[in-house]
């Protein structure tokens, strides 16, 4: 894959990132997060013809079915379970949410991260797309009040990690890259495990709802 | 080889909990694992106190250094005496109905797998599997700290599960920023060694970043502030055994790992850049834990903060080096020991009390006259107080700032004894006066109080005396750290 085709995927990356912290409906973010996995999946395919290492190819078919077909399925099952059809709110509204996302994206774009954008030099403008998703799905953790969306953060910055990885060429090899996936799936399985939790006891996956701790 | 035994045992362990359906077998099969653990423990440190640095099998998988030989003897011993403890305290606990059969088969399965887990990420030789195995060590505590399945300890787990991920990604991320310096196109595996071989390469500027993303990222495990918001909302909401291992076993864990990658970013940039941090982190650590325990309402949010003051005098020992190096070492040794005694002391408190609110708690010395004596004994270790071995190692870390930081070692040594102001605040409403007429007098059982017997005895003996070997490991552990 030539730059430019791998700019526009990680530009859907970044896009994904941004539908996630506007968007109203669980299910939507739910097929947003496997969107932005399968882009993630191709990124890492286009270092298999690279290299052409089978291992890399079993590590990108089991990363396809945990976090494209696994994950996504346990969340929508989530969601029909619990009638979570609307996501609850964000602390900051949405005009102020989209001047924060342009902050945050034209800070991983300044000088002040030349180090990080820099390692490869040839992808700098990669890297800080994948920066930029990277801050995005933090921001995207601490704003959102809903535990789902908070799950779909983290695993979309874990993504964002990963495309900076592939783009650094820090890819580990392919035991620990499938110790990683083993070790995201157990993730995803307790954090769905909790949402139920979480439902049962408070009736919302509203974290703002929670003051159980204070004592 | 003995770290290979250790991991099979306790998972094995696991398993066997797992399909078992008596209690009885559950029991014995986790105080026998953990028994073997300790003892092949016992014999990694005495091998690595001779070796130097012990590489199991061809190295590849596993190696243990001076400090990490010291970190494997603490989890062994803070393993055993847990889980010795744990076996007591859940029947009390099924005696009152608290919890059934299924809670406790849950229980010696996930507290397995969290051993395993803090084996694997202290002795792995590499970064990357040290984090998965940190990462499994937050997975395997999630469901012990929702063990009681009430919404406050579904909450406290769940703040606990999303910061330490998220933390943790942040660590990820520094950690992958560390093999810039490597071409792993033409690397396999990349063991500490090697990492710590090529920090020369690395660039200093991204060196730096990547030193802030590891230590906001093991930070967050460790408790520092402002990382450290999780920590007593799980620790109170754990049962006590689990709070004792957090803090005696885990942390020491996340620290050690974190220290290795200081020695790599002090090769590339100096010593300065690191050290300044943990000043900063350690120092605000104990700032705001000794604010806060002052008006703490629960005593095992009050142990949860000086776990926090305590990772800050480790930071500042380290942060100062020279002599104050030496006596973080110690007293992270210190701290794991003094952690089982006040934890476990909880435990029973809370087991007689049916309360964690200090406000609930009063004539505990009479109603618990072994527990109450531990406990005070605890406080004044926890607290500093001569002649125990915690004295000396936070007279030595103030000591070793007074030359470079003075300004910082006094703010240190101010808030330090207002901690040890709250603890004898708390304390006395706890352990005197009249005790309520509706509890009863006498301890429930010798087995939960055997074990921190063990560790104030270990605690007094260390603090004269330290054995050649353990000698060996700290000398050694201090030139390279």
């Amino acid at each position: 894959m030539n730059l430019l085709t791998l700019q526009f995927l990680s530009e859907i990356v970044l896009l994904s990132v941004v539908f996630l912290l506007i968007m109203k409906k669980n299910v939507s973010a739910v097929y947003t997060y496997a969107l932005q996995s399968l882009v993630v999946v191709i990124i890492l395919l286009n270092s298999f013809f690279e290299t052409k290492d089978l291992w890399m190819l079993l590590v990108i078919l089991v990363m396809l079915i945990v976090k494209v077909i696994v994950a996504p399925k346990f969340f929508i099952s989530l969601i029909k379970k619990y009638a979570l059809s609307f996501s609850v709110s964000t602390y900051l509204n949405t005009p102020i949410t989209l001047i924060v996302i342009a902050v945050l994206i034209f800070i991983a774009h300044s000088q002040k991260f030349v180090p990080l954008t820099s390692i490869v030099s040839d992808h700098q403008m990669l890297l800080s797309l994948a920066l930029s998703s990277m801050f995005l799905s933090l921001f995207l953790i601490v704003n959102r009040k809903g535990a789902l969306s908070q799950i779909i953060g983290i695993l979309s910055f874990e993504n964002s990690i990963v495309m900076f990885a592939v783009f650094a060429e820090l890819e580990q090899s392919a035991s620990l890259q499938l110790g990683i996936i083993f070790n995201i799936f157990i993730w995803i399985m307790i954090a769905s495990i909790f949402i139920s939790m979480l439902y049962k006891h408070f009736g919302t996956l509203n974290v703002s709802s929670m003051k159980k701790l204070k004592d | 080889m003995e770290i290979f035994f250790i991991i099979i045992t306790l998972f094995i362990a696991a398993i066997i909990n797992l399909l078992s359906k008596r209690k009885v077998v559950i029991e014995v099969v986790s105080v026998v694992s953990s028994l073997i653990s300790l003892v092949l423990s016992i014999v990694v440190a005495l091998k690595v106190s001779s070796l130097g640095i012990y590489t199991p099998g061809s190295g590849r998988f596993f190696s243990i250094d001076s400090l990490g030989a010291i970190i494997v003897l603490v989890l062994g011993f803070v393993g055993f005496a847990t889980t010795i403890y744990s076996v007591q305290y859940l029947r009390q606990e099924m005696q009152k109905s608290i919890i059934g059969f299924t809670r406790v088969k849950q229980y010696f399965v996930l507290l397995n797998m969290f051993f395993v887990a803090m084996f694997l990420a202290i002795t792995s030789s590499n970064p990357i599997f040290a984090w998965i195995s940190i990462e499994a060590t937050t997975l395997s505590t999630a469901f012990l700290i929702s063990f009681y399945n009430k919404p406050s300890a579904i909450e406290g787990a769940w703040k606990y599960l999303i910061i330490n991920s998220v933390g943790l990604l942040l660590g990820f991320f520094g950690t992958l920023l560390f093999f810039t310096s490597i071409d792993l196109s033409s690397v396999g595996l990349v063991d500490w060694q090697t990492l710590t071989s090529n920090a020369i390469h690395l660039d200093p500027l991204l060196a730096k970043i990547a030193f802030v993303f590891v230590l906001i990222g093991y930070g967050t495990k460790i408790g520092f502030v402002p990382m450290h918001t999780w920590k007593p909302d799980a620790y109170s909401k754990a049962p006590a055994p689990i709070g004792a291992l957090l803090s005696g076993a885990l942390l020491p864990i996340a620290f050690v790992i974190m220290l290795r990658y200081k020695v790599i970013v002090d090769i590339a940039v100096g010593p300065l850049f690191s050290q300044t941090l943990l000043i900063v982190f350690g120092l605000l650590s104990i700032v705001v834990s000794a604010l806060i325990m002052f008006n703490a309402k629960n005593y095992k949010r009050l142990l949860a903060y000086s776990s926090i003051e305590n990772a800050g005098v480790m930071a500042l020992g380290f942060g100062f080096g020279g002599l104050g190096i030496f006596a973080a070492i110690l007293h992270i040794v210190y701290h794991s020991c003094v952690r089982v005694v006040l934890f476990l002391s909880t435990g029973n408190l809370l087991l007689k009390y049916s309360s964690a609110k200090i406000f609930n708690v009063k004539g505990a010395l009479k109603v618990l006259p072994v527990t109450g004596v531990l406990s005070l004994i605890g406080f004044l270790i926890v607290t500093g107080v001569p002649p125990f071995g915690m004295f000396m190692t936070k007279l030595y870390i103030l000591s070793a700032g007074m030359k470079e930081y003075p300004v910082v070692s006094l703010i240190a040594l101010f808030f330090l004894a207002l901690v040890f102001v709250s603890f004898l605040k708390h304390f006395t409403a706890m352990f005197f006066g009249e005790k309520p007429d509706n509890i009863e007098k006498g301890e429930n059982n010798i087995w939960l109080f055997i074990p921190q017997i063990l560790f104030v005895t270990i605690i007094v003996i260390l603090s004269v005396y330290l054995p050649p070997f353990l000698q060996t490991l700290i000398n050694n552990a201090v030139l390279q750290y």
